[in-house]
C-alpha cells in the first residue's frame, strides 16, 4: 500500500509568490520542516508531505487559490483538522493543500428556523458550546468532536456514537456553499427545504473533497432532549452483549446510543481511568435512551429487564448527570487509553448488519491471532459499526505488514457478511483498493462520471475515493486514458 | 384536469426482472434510441413538465420481489416496483415501517415515490425518504445497472447516489431495487388542533413553542378552507373558525398522553379560540385526509412551495387572501396550496402566483406546480426560477444520460427541440 511520487513538478517561485500574494504571508507554509505536520492525518500508516499548505480565510481567497492552482495544473486537497483515520486529507497527489482551520466563524444561529451557518474549519464542539442553553443542538457528535471540524465532517459524512437515532452528518445538512475545482463558488440547497433539482447536498456530503472545497454549511438543528437514562449492562461474553443489543432494537426501542467495549478495552480503560469496570467481563455496553422524562423511566426499565434476561451478569445505572457523564468519559476517551497498551495503532472501521456482529467479532478474534497482533473493540453497536483497533509498533516494519493483513481481512469478512468497509471514517486512500470489492466496474464508473460532473480536470483531491491509476494497483478500464491518469 | 402526457407513453414495456430490463435500455441505446418514460403506480404522471415527445413508458408493475428482510437489523431490500400499501403491510407484521406519508399509497411505488420524493406531515419529527433509502440499484440510459450505498445502517464507500436518484424524477436511471432503513411503528398517534384568530398569530404560539415541553412530529398549518376539506375527507371534526394550527405525537401511549396534556396547558396562554383533540378512532383517517390533500385535483392548478419556516405563515396569509387553500408542514416550510375554482385561464393562474412566488425568492424558497392542465404549463413554470446549481445539474445529467432518453423535458432542464423519431 505505497503511495508513488506524485508527477507533479515541484512549482515554482511566482506560484509560491501569488499564493503569498493571496493569503498572506502569515497564513502560508512552504518550508520542510513546517510541512512535516501536514504529511499525515490521524492514519498515519502512509505520509506525503505537502508543497505548501496555505490557510485561507475567506471564500474568495479559496477562490483565487483553486484558480491559480488551474492555471498552472497544480493539484490540490482541502484539509481540516486532520483527524480523518482513513488518509482522507492525505496529500497524495502532492501540490498545494488548503487547510481551511482558519475560516472558523459561527455566521449565524437561527432558532426559530432551526439552523446555524457556520464556516467548513470551525471545530464541531464548539458549535456545541455555543448552543448550549438555547436548548437546541447540532446532533453529530464524532468521538473526535473535540478536534474535528464541520467541514471535515461534511467531506466524510462523519457518524458518532448518537447515529443509531440521530442519523449521520448528511441528516443534519440543510445546505453547503462550495468552490468548485474550476474555482466558481456554487451554494446548494439552504435553509429551505426542498428546492427543486436533484439533492446536491445530499450528493456532496461525503464527497471527501473530490467535488470541490465546502466554504460554507447550514446546519440543522435539533431539540435538546429533556432527559437521559444511562446505563451499563455487563456481560460474561460478547455474543450474549450482542444478543441483548438485538433484543432491544427487537423490542422496538431505538436508543440513542449502544456503544459496546470488549475485555480488552476494559483493561486499557480502566487502568487509565480507574471507573471500577469489572477486568474479567467479556463486553460491557453503554446503553443510552433519551427523550422525555415521561418516556426514558419506561423505556430504561424495559432494557434493563431485556438485559437481565439476555445474560447480563449485572446493569449499572447512572443516577446522576456527573455520573452519565463519567461513564460516556470512558468511552469517547478509550482511544485516549489505548496509549497504554502500545506505542501505536490502527483504527478499523467496518460495518456488519447488527445480527452479524458475534460472527464479525470471531472473526477479529481469529484474525488477531493469526498475525500474532492484539486487537481491542470499542464500537457502535447499535448502527453494527465495529472499530477494531489494531495495536502494533510502527517503527517494526514487520509488524506494519501484518497490520495491513490483518486490516484486510477484517474488511473482507464485513464485505462477506453483507456490509460495509466503512461507516464512516470513509474511504481516503486507506481503503481505495476494496471499492472494486464492494462495487462492480459499473457502480464505479457511474461515480467516476458523477465526479467527472463536478471535477472534469482531477486536479481537485486526485487519486481519492475511486480506484484510478497509481493507487493499490486496482486501476480500473472506465474512463479515457487522458482522464485516468489526470484524475 | 387534463389528461397529461399520455400519448406519448401510449407503447410500454413491462419486464418481468430487472436484467430484462437493463437488455431493453441497452437495445434501445444502440438501436432506435427512443425516449423511456418509467411509471410506477401512475399517481405522478402529471408531475413535472410534459411530455413532449412519443417514446415508451417503462413500467416497474412486475418488479415488486421482496428481496430481503432482516427485520431484526431494521432494513428491507425490495424490488422498486412494490406498491406502498403491500410494503407497509410487509412491514406492519413486524411492527416496523417507513415513517413517509404517501399520497395513494395503494397505488403508489417505492420507486415512483423515490423518483418524486414523496413526503407529508411526518417529516418535521421523522424526516424524509433521503433518511432511509440505504442502498439503492438503477439502471442508467444504456442499459447498465449500478447501485450504491448498500445493505447496512451505516456505510459511506462511494457516492451517496441514494440522495441523487431520490426526487431526480427517474432523469438519472431507472430505480430498480432499495434497501431502506425502518423505524419500529410507535403505540399510539395523536392529533391536537387549536384555531386562531389569524395567521400572525400562530406565528407568534410557533415562536413559543420552540422551547416547548413537548416533541412534536408534525406541525401542521391550515386555512380554514383546507380544514373544512380535510374534516370532511376524515370524517372527523377539525376547527374552521380561522387558521388552525395540528400539533402531532407519536410514541408510547404514556409519553403521548402526557403531551397532549402538556401542549394543552401551554397552548392556553396563547389564545386560541378552540382546541380539538382528535380521537384514537378517527386518527388513522386524519392522517390519511392530510396526506391526501395534495393530490385531491378537482381544483384547477396546485403548487408546493418551499420557503423559510418563520416565513410561512406571512405566505399562508397572502395566498388565503386570494382563496387559495393552504395547507403546510409549518415546521418545514412545505406549503401546498390550491387556487380556487375561479381561475380558468393560466393568465389569471400566473397573476394569482407571481406576488407568492416573488415572495418565496425573498425567503431562499422557490415554487413548483405539482398539477395543472398541461396546455398551463407553457405559461407558469413548472419547476419554479432556475438555481444557481442547475448548470451543474445539467452537467451531471449528461454525464449520466448523454442522450437525454430518460424523462426528457420533464425535469429542469431545458425543453429540447424534438428529435426525429426515425
Amino acid at each position: 500500500m505505497s503511495v508513488s511520487t506524485p508527477a507533479v513538478p515541484t512549482f515554482g517561485l511566482d506560484v509560491l509568490r501569488r499564493l503569498r500574494e493571496i493569503v498572506g504571508a502569515e497564513n502560508l507554509l512552504s518550508q520542510r520542516e513546517e510541512l512535516l505536520v501536514y504529511e499525515c492525518d490521524g492514519y498515519t500508516i502512509e505520509k506525503q508531505v505537502p508543497d505548501v499548505v496555505v490557510f485561507p480565510t475567506t471564500t474568495e481567497q479559496v477562490v483565487q487559490i483553486v484558480k491559480l492552482c488551474n492555471e498552472f495544473q497544480l493539484p490540490f486537497i482541502p484539509r481540516g483538522a486532520g483527524t480523518s483515520l482513513a488518509g482522507g486529507s492525505l496529500p497524495v497527489g502532492g501540490g498545494v493543500m488548503i487547510a481551511l482551520t482558519r475560516m472558523k466563524q459561527i455566521l449565524e444561529v437561527n432558532l426559530r428556523d432551526r439552523f446555524a451557518i457556520v464556516e467548513p474549519g470551525l471545530v464541531n464542539v464548539h458549535l456545541t458550546q455555543r448552543l448550549k442553553g438555547t436548548g437546541y443542538h447540532y446532533a453529530p457528535d464524532p468521538s473526535s468532536q473535540g478536534a474535528c471540524t464541520i467541514g471535515g465532517n461534511v467531506a466524510t459524512n462523519s457518524g458518532g456514537p448518537h447515529t443509531l437515532k440521530y442519523g449521520v452528518t448528511v441528516n443534519h445538512i440543510l445546505g453547503v456553499e462550495a468552490v468548485m475545482p474550476d474555482g466558481s463558488v456554487v451554494t446548494f440547497g439552504g435553509p429551505a427545504e426542498d428546492a427543486p433539482g436533484f439533492d446536491m447536498t445530499g450528493l456532496f456530503v461525503g464527497n471527501e473533497g473530490t467535488f470541490g472545497i465546502c466554504t460554507k454549511a447550514w446546519v440543522r438543528l435539533t431539540r435538546d432532549p429533556a432527559a437521559y437514562r444511562t446505563m451499563l449492562g455487563i456481560f460474561e461474553t460478547v455474543e450474549a452483549a450482542t444478543q441483548t443489543i438485538s433484543n432491544i432494537i427487537g423490542a422496538g426501542i431505538v436508543p440513542a446510543a449502544l456503544e459496546m467495549m470488549d475485555s480488552g478495552i476494559i483493561e486499557a480503560v480502566e487502568a487509565a481511568f480507574h471507573f471500577g469496570f469489572p477486568l474479567d467481563a467479556g463486553a460491557v455496553v453503554l446503553i443510552e435512551v433519551d427523550g422525555l422524562e415521561v418516556a426514558v423511566d419506561e423505556e430504561a426499565r424495559t432494557i434493563i429487564e431485556i438485559c437481565n434476561t439476555s445474560g447480563a451478569r449485572e446493569v449499572r445505572q447512572a443516577n446522576t448527570p456527573k455520573e452519565r457523564l463519567l461513564l460516556w468519559k470512558c468511552r469517547k476517551q478509550a482511544f485516549g487509553a489505548i496509549g497504554r497498551l502500545s506505542p501505536s495503532y490502527c483504527t478499523q472501521d467496518g460495518v456488519v448488519p447488527r445480527t452479524k456482529l458475534p460472527e464479525i467479532l470471531r472473526l477479529i478474534v481469529e484474525s488477531g491471532k493469526r498475525h500474532n497482533l492484539r486487537i481491542v473493540n470499542v464500537f457502535h453497536a447499535g448502527d453494527g459499526n465495529i472499530h477494531p483497533i489494531i495495536l502494533f509498533d510502527e517503527r517494526d516494519a514487520d509488524q506494519v505488514q501484518r497490520v495491513l493483513h490483518a486490516s484486510d481481512e477484517i474488511l473482507e469478512a464485513c464485505i462477506e457478511l453483507g456490509g460495509s468497509v466503512t461507516g464512516e471514517h470513509g474511504i481516503g486512500v486507506e481503503k481505495i483498493s476494496f471499492m472494486s470489492k464492494l462495487f462492480s466496474e459499473a457502480d464505479l464508473a457511474t461515480m467516476l462520471k458523477v465526479r467527472l460532473a463536478f471535477n472534469p480536470t482531477g486536479l481537485c483531491s486526485p487519486k481519492k475515493m475511486l480506484p484510478t491509476a497509481g493507487a493499490c494497483g486496482t486501476e480500473q478500464q472506465i474512463v479515457k486514458t487522458g482522464v485516468r491518469a489526470a484524475m | 384536469m387534463s389528461l397529461p402526457t399520455l400519448a406519448a407513453f401510449a407503447d410500454e414495456f413491462t419486464p418481468a426482472t430487472q436484467t430484462e430490463l437493463a437488455r431493453f435500455m441497452a437495445d434501445n441505446f444502440s438501436t432506435r434510441q427512443r425516449v423511456l418514460y418509467p411509471v410506477g403506480g401512475r399517481t405522478a404522471l402529471h408531475f413535472g413538465c410534459p411530455a413532449v415527445e412519443p417514446g415508451v413508458a417503462i413500467s416497474t408493475a412486475k418488479l415488486t420481489g421482496v428481496i430481503d428482510y432482516p427485520a431484526r437489523d431494521m432494513t428491507v431490500t425490495v424490488e422498486a416496483g412494490i406498491r406502498i400499501e403491500t410494503l407497509n403491510e410487509l412491514l406492519s407484521h413486524e411492527r416496523q415501517r417507513l415513517p413517509i406519508d404517501v399520497p395513494q399509497s395503494h397505488r403508489a411505488t417505492l420507486g415512483g415515490i423515490i423518483a418524486c420524493n414523496a413526503g407529508g406531515a411526518r417529516r418535521f419529527g421523522l424526516g424524509t425518504l433521503r433518511d432511509y433509502i440505504i442502498g439503492i440499484s438503477a439502471i442508467d440510459a444504456a442499459g447498465t445497472q449500478f447501485k450504491a450505498g448498500g445493505r447496512v445502517v451505516k456505510n459511506v464507500a462511494g457516492y451517496d447516489l441514494c440522495k441523487l436518484l431520490n426526487g431526480s424524477l427517474g432523469t438519472l436511471g431507472l430505480i430498480t431495487q432499495v434497501t431502506l432503513k425502518l423505524r419500529p411503528i410507535p403505540e399510539a398517534t395523536r392529533w391536537l388542533w387549536a384555531s386562531f384568530a389569524s395567521f400572525q398569530e400562530i406565528e407568534a404560539a410557533f415562536d413559543k413553542l420552540l422551547l416547548s415541553a413537548t416533541r412534536p412530529i408534525a406541525m401542521e398549518v391550515l386555512d380554514a378552507t383546507a380544514a373544512v376539506q380535510i374534516a370532511a375527507d376524515a370524517r372527523t371534526s377539525l376547527p374552521t373558525d380561522g387558521p388552525v394550527l395540528g400539533l402531532a405525537f407519536e410514541g408510547s401511549a404514556r409519553e403521548v398522553a402526557w403531551q397532549i396534556d402538556t401542549l394543552q396547558a401551554e397552548l392556553k396562554l396563547l389564545g386560541p379560540r378552540q382546541v380539538v383533540i382528535t380521537p384514537d378512532a378517527e386518527a388513522d383517517g386524519l392522517w390519511n385526509a392530510l396526506t391526501e390533500f395534495e393530490v385531491t385535483a378537482e381544483e384547477p392548478l396546485t403548487f408546493k412551495a418551499n420557503v423559510l419556516p418563520s416565513r410561512t405563515m406571512e405566505f399562508m396569509e397572502l395566498a388565503a387572501r386570494e382563496q387559495i387553500s393552504v395547507q403546510a408542514h409549518a415546521g418545514n416550510g412545505i406549503v401546498i396550496g390550491h387556487l380556487p375554482d375561479r381561475v380558468t385561464t393560466a393568465q389569471t393562474a400566473a397573476a394569482l402566483l407571481t406576488p407568492l412566488r416573488r415572495f418565496v425568492r425573498q425567503y431562499h424558497g422557490n415554487l413548483c406546480i405539482v398539477n395543472s392542465p398541461e396546455a398551463w404549463k407553457q405559461e407558469i413554470p413548472t419547476w419554479g426560477e432556475s438555481e444557481p446549481s442547475w448548470p451543474l445539474m445539467q452537467r451531471l445529467k449528461e454525464q449520466l444520460d448523454p442522450l437525454d432518453l430518460l424523462n426528457r423535458g420533464r425535469f429542469i432542464f431545458p425543453a429540447p427541440v424534438p428529435m426525429d423519431q426515425g
